[in-house]
């Protein structure tokens, strides 16, 4: 085979090798045309090939490749394209081109040719070739990379040549030679060649690429908080920042002594000063801080070592935390300034009382005089010298009975003022006289009790025979009832006025009472006691409630107008705010005076309330009270009155409240009683 | 060999709550199939520290890591590269068992190495920079001088954009405050003393965090120097380098680098600006060449490299730490030390109250004080005199007296 076909030219001679006609070669007859037709092509090929090769090598087997028809070898056809023939056969003939055909015709013939797709041009041998159909097949099956002929099997299993069975030795037993043992010296030698090219600079080896040590890491913007989305990742706390004595000069305050210094040993080691403040007075006389790199060190244990946890911190502001007072300006009018000052008494005023119209108030003095004075003008009216100190006074809420019942010792007096006009007056002539002192009560009450005429004031004089401390009227004026704090069986009495009738409380009292109180609206009768508070139905006789003040003294008491709501005064200076229908549990605790609570009223139709103390102070309070049940009592402090002075360790002993006006009365024990004004 | 255990425990539960999102320091290793030093580092490079839990399901005194966290250094390529040196360790180690001294420099010298840069996150800067700092000022030898550089190129950076904000002079060393893109960064400066060195610090972790440290700092100045427009690493003068005159070889460079994108000082005030400070003797000349520069001033020193020379008539300021001993200049104004990091603290240049360097420098409230307690020594001292005055009149009268009795006698 020649070394190097063209393409078309190896074609056919692959395609001739695989002709399985070659086989046959022999057994055509030789035609020795040599002015080869286009049409029998194929035939003269075979024809002349098997007279040519029958010459050259005879020994060849059947499937000897065909030799082309041209003679010139591998040239370039470029040579004989300027020629009328295209090389020699083996005569040494020209071979002669072919009419050359235009791109037209050929294009036609092929066309009219429904064999044209199996023919193929040879550039070599200048003729056409027609592939038959096994050469087709064969084409097919080598472009699927298999083997050309289908009888082939790749696969086939191995037959070896040897016949190894029942060999005992190998096939060679010679020693295995030297040269397997000793190094190789071409191999040295090529080792040597390649140091000394390397050393020479000759061959130089791929060098790791040098990359940029630094590159912008964070990109452009510097946002890469994502970076440590994937980690529970808690920053670190920054170190504590330097205060003023770990300045290298700071100032001698700072400065511990020796004996400070020595303390720090007696302490524990954890609570000892980590740093202990020096003084140095210049820059070069700072030395080297000791703990430097311990310091680092430990810092950097910290960092990986200690758990860190997000602690949740509650900031809040505390201002925010209370609850939203509502101004105090929307809430006018209220008592703020002082506007009258009522002086006279020669001692502590213990008691005051407004008469229900408002125009008159009466005092009761430790110097054992009670007084009326005018409240607009403050003028004095009338005084009566009872000759003991005066506990309690009290009017009668009845407009049309101006009478004044008042406590001074054992005794209660029930004093006919002289007000109102002339039926009036008779018929509190009529009620204030008695006769002659009955004895008609029961016979165990009447060695307490006595109704007695008292001639010098003209009026009833009520014995008792303990103090009283205090008198209450019921609300309809004929009822009246005092408290002798010293006895426990009859500590509370209730006396009627028209029929000069006395009776004990019907109920066990647990305690001993302080303070009375009745309802402002139905028969219901509060009684405290030194702990809790007693609620009773008078009509049904039966205790209602119990208060629990969680107080330890109770000291005055007194109930809204519209009578669910009380408040009670402690001699701790606490104030307690019951909501009767709510619990029998305060609902707001009041602990704003610092001494004891004297005396707490209520206002009758301004939502005030206000306690007084031992403190020289009185308390303002608004105390809204709403008709819907759901909606809890609004209470909001509103003034501190202060202008009593403090005498014998009291201070303000009373207060009570104008009738219609928003004003508010105080007693106080430097025997002054003044009226604050809105 | 007993008999075989027919036993079978019955199927494990699948783990729920803080036992499935934590694991035990020894479970971590085991699952990271490393050594308990490497674990050491992979926790410090990738900033993995213990977390804590709620409860505690294997007891108290355990270190807990979230699972989460060591899933993640499983999966870090650096892993991978840290087995890889690891094996490549025992190569090295084997030759050198074996006396092969050749192949074991050979392989030392091609030792594969690790990049930290994909595990910087994140972090602020104020540790990084304090032990630097601090390492920076331990003896010098070759590692530690990519610290100094570092140190210097971070200061040049803070002393040329002028965001040095707060200084104080601790015991401890120097409090440095700058603002860099709002962000305040606090570090410390030790003083420049030979460091005090202790037997009971494990310097491998020191170590490790300083490697990490490192690299977050050259990125950072980088990005920084990328912001100014100027070229990182910096090229330095050698001969001002040989003097250790790094910090003005900087300050030199950013000069001939600079290409018109470095701020304008905006504050410290710029009444400070063209004062010329030179340094004297004893006193901090890197901290003052860094804080003075910061401050917009000009500063030079006395000795080799200097800006400019001792006896230049525009100095204003002589920086001094000691009663001066040489020929004092009366034009310019002898401060310490301190009266530089005041100026700073305040921002506005004061005046210097006292001339004479002899006198200590303080600052107002330390000066009322010590007047405080001058008078009142003086008043102590007063109150003594008196008394000792009265009693002397005393003396004096009581010899008089006997005087006059012993006249009155004879």
């Amino acid at each position: 085979m020649t070394p190097s076909l063209t393409m078309g030219h190896q074609e056919s001679q692959n395609l001739d090798n695989i002709n399985p006609l070659e086989t046959r070669d022999e057994d055509f007859v030789e035609r020795g045309e040599n002015d080869a037709l286009n049409d029998n092509n194929d035939q003269d090929e075979h024809s002349e090939r098997s007279q040519s090769q029958q010459a050259i090598d005879e020994s060849d087997s059947s499937e000897d490749e065909v030799a082309p028809r041209n003679t010139i070898g591998d040239v370039p056809l470029e040579w004989y394209k300027d020629e009328k023939h295209i090389g020699y056969d083996f005569a040494g003939r020209k071979i002669t081109k072919k009419e050359r055909r235009d791109k037209l015709d050929s294009f036609l013939a092929s066309a009219d040719d429904s064999k044209s797709w199996h023919k193929i041009y040879d550039e070599y041998n200048d003729e056409e070739v027609e592939l038959t159909k096994e050469e087709i097949k064969h084409i097919r099956r080598l472009l699927k990379g298999k083997a050309p002929h289908a009888e082939f099997d790749p696969y086939a299993p191995y037959v070896d040549w040897f016949k190894w069975d029942d060999a005992k030795h190998p096939l060679s037993n010679a020693p295995e030679p030297k040269r397997r043992f000793i190094p190789s010296k071409w191999e040295s030698k090529k080792v040597v060649e390649y140091v000394r090219a390397i050393r020479k600079g000759l061959i130089k080896f791929d060098q790791p690429k040098e990359e940029p040590r630094f590159y912008s890491l964070w990109g452009d913007d510097s946002s890469s908080a994502d970076i440590t989305k994937h980690l529970a990742y808690i920053p670190p706390p920054k170190p504590k920042l330097p205060g003023h004595e770990e300045s290298y000069n700071p100032s001698l305050e700072y400065i511990p002594t020796q004996e400070e210094i020595n303390s720090y040993q007696l302490m524990y080691e954890e609570d000892r000063p980590k740093f202990i403040p020096k003084r140095f007075t210049s820059f070069r006389s700072i030395p080297a801080y000791e703990n430097a790199v311990k310091d680092s060190f430990e810092r950097c244990l910290d960092l990986y070592l200690c758990p860190r946890v997000r602690k949740k911190r509650i900031n809040i502001d505390p201002e925010s935390l209370k609850p939203k007072l509502p101004n105090k300006k929307d809430l006018r009018p209220y008592p703020f300034a002082c506007y009258l000052e009522y002086k006279g008494h020669q001692s502590a005023v213990l008691s005051i009382s407004v008469e229900p119209s408002g125009q008159w108030i009466a005092s009761g003095s430790k110097d054992g005089t009670v007084r009326i004075w005018e409240v607009e003008s403050g003028r004095c009216l009338r005084v009566w010298e009872i000759g003991e100190a005066v506990q309690h006074v009290a009017w009668n809420p009845l407009p049309a009975r101006p009478i004044l019942a008042v406590s001074a010792g054992a005794d209660v007096l029930i004093l006919n003022t002289g007000f109102g006009n002339e039926e009036e007056q008779k018929e509190i002539k009529n009620l204030l006289h008695i006769g002659t002192p009955t004895s008609d009560d029961s016979d165990d009450m009447s060695s307490y009790l006595s109704w007695l005429q008292d001639e010098q004031h003209d009026c009833i004089r009520l014995r008792h025979y303990r103090t009283v401390s205090s008198v209450v009227w019921h609300r309809k004026g004929d009822y009246l009832s005092t408290l002798m704090p010293a006895d426990i069986l009859l500590a509370v009495l209730i006396h009627q006025l028209s029929k000069r009738l006395t009776q004990r409380l019907p109920f066990k009292l647990h305690g001993l009472p302080v303070s009375l109180a009745f309802h402002p609206t139905r028969s219901i009768f509060f009684v405290a006691t030194k702990k809790n508070v007693r609620v009773y139905d008078m009509l049904k006789q039966k205790l209602i409630k119990k208060l629990e003040t969680q107080l330890r003294e109770v000291s005055s008491i007194a109930v809204h107008p519209a009578g669910d709501n009380v408040i009670v005064g402690s001699k701790e200076g606490k104030l307690r705010w019951f909501d009767m229908d709510l619990s029998s549990k305060p609902y707001q605790n009041l602990d704003c005076h610092r001494k004891d609570i004297t005396n707490v009223a209520f206002h009758r139709s301004y939502p005030l309330f206000a306690s007084c103390s031992d403190d020289d102070t009185a308390y303002v309070f608004h105390g809204m009270v709403y008709a819907d049940l759901n909606e809890n009592p609004r209470i909001v402090p509103l003034e501190i009155l202060r202008g009593h002075t403090s005498s014998d360790g009291r201070g303000v002993l009373d207060c009570t409240f104008h009738p219609r006006q928003p004003w508010l009365f105080t007693a106080g024990a430097d025997s002054t009683i003044k009226l604050y004004c809105h | 060999m007993g008999k075989p255990n027919h036993y079978r425990p019955p199927a494990r539960k699948e783990k729920e709550g803080n036992a499935a999102k934590y694991v035990m320091r020894a479970q971590a290793i085991k699952i990271l199939q490393v050594s308990l030093s490497d674990f050491r580092k992979f926790c410090i490079h990738e900033g993995v520290f213990p977390g804590e839990p709620k409860k505690k399901v294997k007891g108290n005194h355990r270190t807990y890591y979230h699972l989460k966290d060591i899933m993640y250094i499983l999966h870090d390529p650096l892993l991978e590269k840290f087995r890889e040196i690891r094996a490549y360790k025992k190569k090295i180690k084997k030759s050198k068992a074996k006396k092969n001294d050749e192949l074991a420099k050979l392989l030392t010298s091609l030792a594969p190495s690790y990049k930290l840069d994909m595990v910087i996150r994140d972090r602020d800067l104020d540790d990084p920079l304090t032990m630097v700092h601090l390492f920076a000022m331990l003896p010098a030898i070759d590692r530690l001088k990519i610290e100094v550089k570092l140190c210097h190129e971070w200061q040049a950076y803070i002393s040329r954009t002028h965001k040095l904000r707060k200084v104080f002079v601790a015991v401890k060393g120097i409090y440095y405050q700058a603002e860099v893109d709002g962000q305040k960064i606090t570090w410390l400066a030790p003083h420049a003393r030979q460091q005090v060195l202790t037997d009971d610090i494990d310097f491998n972790v020191m170590l490790t965090f300083l490697e990490f440290y490192e690299t977050l700092l050259d990125f950072v100045n980088f990005q920084l120097y990328l912001s100014i427009n100027v070229k990182y690493p910096p090229i330095l003068d050698p001969r001002l380098e040989a003097l250790a005159a790094d910090l003005y070889a900087l300050s030199r460079y950013f000069d001939a680098n600079h290409r018109a994108s470095v701020q304008e000082p905006q504050v410290a005030g710029s009444s400070v600006k063209l004062k010329k400070m030179e340094l004297q003797g004893t006193v901090p000349r890197e901290s003052l060449l860094f804080v003075i520069l910061a401050f917009g001033g000009v500063v030079s020193w006395e000795g080799d490299g200097a800006p400019f020379s001792e006896a230049d008539d525009s100095i204003t300021h002589l920086i001094v730490d000691r009663p001066s001993q040489g020929h004092v200049y009366l034009s310019r104004d002898y401060v310490q030390p301190q009266w530089v990091y005041d100026c700073k603290g305040t921002d506005r240049l004061k005046e210097p109250s006292v001339k004479d360097p002899s006198r200590l420098m303080m600052s107002r409230k330390k000066r009322r004080l010590a007047e405080a307690i001058e008078i009142g020594k003086q008043r102590k001292k007063d109150h003594v005199e008196r008394l000792k005055e009265r009693k002397r009149n005393i003396e004096a009268a009581q010899k008089l007296d006997k005087k006059h009795k012993k006249a009155q006698h004879s």
